[in-house]
């Protein structure tokens, strides 16, 4: 079931963050980014699933006497909490690319910025 | 067998980084003060170098080196912890990026473009490099991925960096592109790990050789592949993935266009050379797949037929594409953005060729021949980026329609874009000429027909545009513009510097091609990859074949 859900979210989120990338207006472009790296993220932690650990597996608990509680992937934690810092990081800055755009061409129309070649 | 003693060797490996960190922490403290800024950043360029060849020749080239070097970052053991591993590959990969980036780096002392954001040229500029080392030196695809962005970062503002209105534009498609990238790289990197349990490309490589015994399917990791290699394919700027190195070029400082080039472009290559060979050649899986329209049949027993089918299709339409499109161009970045577009395609070819072949000789000969290629590019065209720079500061513009008489003006510096140019064009006894021979050889080799004929349209066009490029801003009349630049002697030093490492790796190739030939079989060699990096594993898996992890 829980399978089920995350996949539908995951679905659901790239194709929000799909459909905004193709928007004519750039902050509508960030958003869809930011949306997508986010969709990676939640793909990244359903990728790890959820399990009983062991001491093998979480390696920061073998301190921890016998019982290791269930617990999402440890290492898809800490892969998607990189992941996130980058992301957030990447879209500020792509969000002040966007405003600078705004204040040197007067609008944040893609198809109003003219060919990319030239 | 034990692990590695953790000594001189293993702490070399994390050497330049430590270097390249400490040079962009240095140069940001000293923001203020330019001059101080300039020193540190070139006494981190030169330690950056000295400990390069500290690797190259005590873990790679010394008569008793052990060949590859690992540091566990941490002390955590290999499949839980960061690993970084300095093998013949990495070496060779490093010293390439070493080399222009000293050279780029003496070359920005004497002039940083932009306004107000000057005083982050260095910082950026390091925190670049250390971005391309990291990923040349990890172990581990997730740290792959951390690394590329950081490199990603700081050429994100750099692409922003000259400030004018099409820079930003410039850079707002190039963030999207790559933040879009990021995300497909993560969703291969997920997948990678929930199919297989491990994300170290050791323990990665051994349990994909193995499958059975740690109960995985191999198979969906062909697609998985087939999403790492379009993510690598944007870095080197393969077609169809090449679209925004013509704008991103045009838009970045000269001296950093140069670094694009010649470094993080070889980051693309790398990972493909590095995952195809080293990880997932060992993965069992049967292809026998037909195409109908072209009767071609993809064939083999690991995934590497369909990474040198595919490789073989972006890289010849990568040398059309750039070749035709270097012809056409009116300014002297644009010749090169795009022919750095068509060259790719000449490294790619070799690799597809390695990935074809069943023959292991004539499979490390192709990788030779990419390497020696790839070499032949960061120089040469390093080279060509820099002058760019040259010709802009000194006549402010690079339209070949405005320039002219170029050769009489200054001519070091025609010698040395003329070098360059001809390096490209492959002709003896310059780097370009073994680069060029290596490929027509491997085509040859592998009784490769259209390879052959793409190789050699490919380098008819190089002529072409090369011999365009020359004679429209070297030769002819002095333009306005050419009649009162004043040419920037430290920069033209550079240049010929440069020229003058051309000549030498065509001349002394013998231990060129002796280096090239270690870093292609450490590619080759997924056992000592393994052996080196996870003891563990290895011993896990002769000793009993269920080893559980």
């Amino acid at each position: 079931m829980t399978a089920v859900v995350l996949a539908a979210a995951v679905g659901a989120l790239f194709a929000l963050g799909t459909f905004l990338l193709l928007r004519r207006d750039l902050v509508r472009v960030v958003w869809g980014l930011a949306i997508i790296s986010q969709a990676a993220n939640v793909y990244l932690l359903a990728m790890g699933g959820i399990a009983p650990a062991t001491t093998d597996s979480v390696p920061v608990l073998a301190g921890h006497g016998d019982h290791v509680p269930q617990t999402a992937d440890p290492l898809v934690q800490a892969l998607v909490l990189t992941a996130i810092v980058i992301g957030f990081g990447m879209t500020a800055f792509a969000l002040v690319l966007s405003y600078r755009v705004y204040e040197e061409h007067d609008t944040l129309d893609v198809s109003e910025l003219g060919d990319r070649e030239r | 067998m034990t692990a590695p003693p953790v000594g001189t060797e293993s702490q070399l490996v994390i050497a330049p980084m430590l270097v390249v960190l400490v040079a962009a922490v240095g140069s940001l403290l000293l923001g203020r003060r330019p001059r101080a800024r300039a020193a540190v950043s070139l006494a981190g360029g030169a330690a950056y170098a000295v400990a390069v060849a500290a690797i190259d020749w005590y873990i790679v080239l010394a008569p008793d080196a052990p060949g590859i070097a690992t540091y566990q970052v941490g002390d955590w053991a290999a499949p839980f912890g960061i690993t970084l591993v300095a093998d013949g590959l990495s070496a060779f990969m490093l010293t390439m990026v070493a080399i222009l980036g000293v050279c780029s780096l003496v070359f920005s002392t004497r002039h940083l473009p932009g306004g107000e954001g000057r005083s982050y040229y260095f910082p950026l500029f390091h925190f670049l490099a250390l971005g391309v080392t990291g990923a040349f030196l990890t172990g581990d695809l997730f740290n792959l991925f951390v690394w590329f962005e950081v490199m990603l970062m700081a050429s994100y503002v750099f692409v922003a960096y000259s400030g004018g209105p099409q820079h930003t534009r410039a850079a707002f498609w190039y963030v999207s592109l790559n933040l879009l990238a990021s995300a497909v790289f993560l969703l291969g990197v997920g997948g990678i790990y929930a199919t297989t349990g491990t994300l170290n490309m050791a323990d990665l490589a051994q349990r994909l050789a193995d499958p059975a015994a740690y109960g995985l399917d191999p198979v969906p990791v062909v697609g998985l592949l087939g999403l790492l290699l379009s993510v690598f394919a944007i870095k080197a700027g393969l077609v169809p993935f090449q679209f925004w190195i013509p704008t991103a070029y045009r838009a970045a400082p000269p001296q950093i266009t140069a670094l694009l080039a010649g470094a993080t472009k070889k980051v693309g290559i790398y990972a493909i050379i590095r995952l195809s060979f080293t990880v997932f050649a060992g993965a069992e899986v049967a292809v026998d797949l037909s195409v109908p329209l072209l009767g071609v049949t993809i064939a083999g027993d690991s995934p590497l037929p369909f990474v040198g089918a595919a490789l073989f299709v972006m890289a010849t339409a990568s040398i059309l594409l750039g070749g035709i499109g270097a012809v056409g161009r009116d300014s002297m970045e644009g010749v090169f953005a795009y022919s750095s577009i068509g060259q790719v395609g000449f490294i790619a070819i070799p690799v597809a060729i390695a990935a074809t072949t069943a023959s292991p000789d004539l499979r490390r000969f192709a990788i030779i021949a990419a390497l020696v290629f790839a070499l032949n590019h960061t120089l040469a065209k390093g080279l060509l980026f820099l002058a760019v720079g040259t010709v802009r500061a000194a006549t402010g513009t690079t339209r070949l329609d405005d320039l002219g008489g170029l050769a009489r003006r200054s001519p070091p510096l025609a010698i040395a874009v003329f070098v360059a140019s001809l390096a490209l064009v492959g002709i003896p006894p310059l780097s370009g000429f073994f680069g060029k021979f290596l490929v027509f050889d491997a085509a040859a080799r592998a009784e490769n027909g259209p390879a052959i004929v793409l190789l050699l349209a490919g380098s008819l066009l190089t002529i072409a545009y090369a011999t365009r490029m020359w004679n429209r801003s070297f030769w002819g009349a002095r333009t306005p513009a050419v009649e009162v630049a004043t040419v920037d002697s430290v920069q033209v030093t550079v240049l010929v510097v440069l020229a003058t490492a051309i000549v030498a790796v065509g001349v002394g190739f013998e231990p060129v091609y002796e280096f090239a030939r270690t870093a292609a079989e450490a590619a080759l060699d997924t056992e000592s990859y393994v052996d080196a990096v996870d003891p563990q594993a290895a011993d896990d898996l002769l000793g009993s074949s269920g080893g559980e992890h």
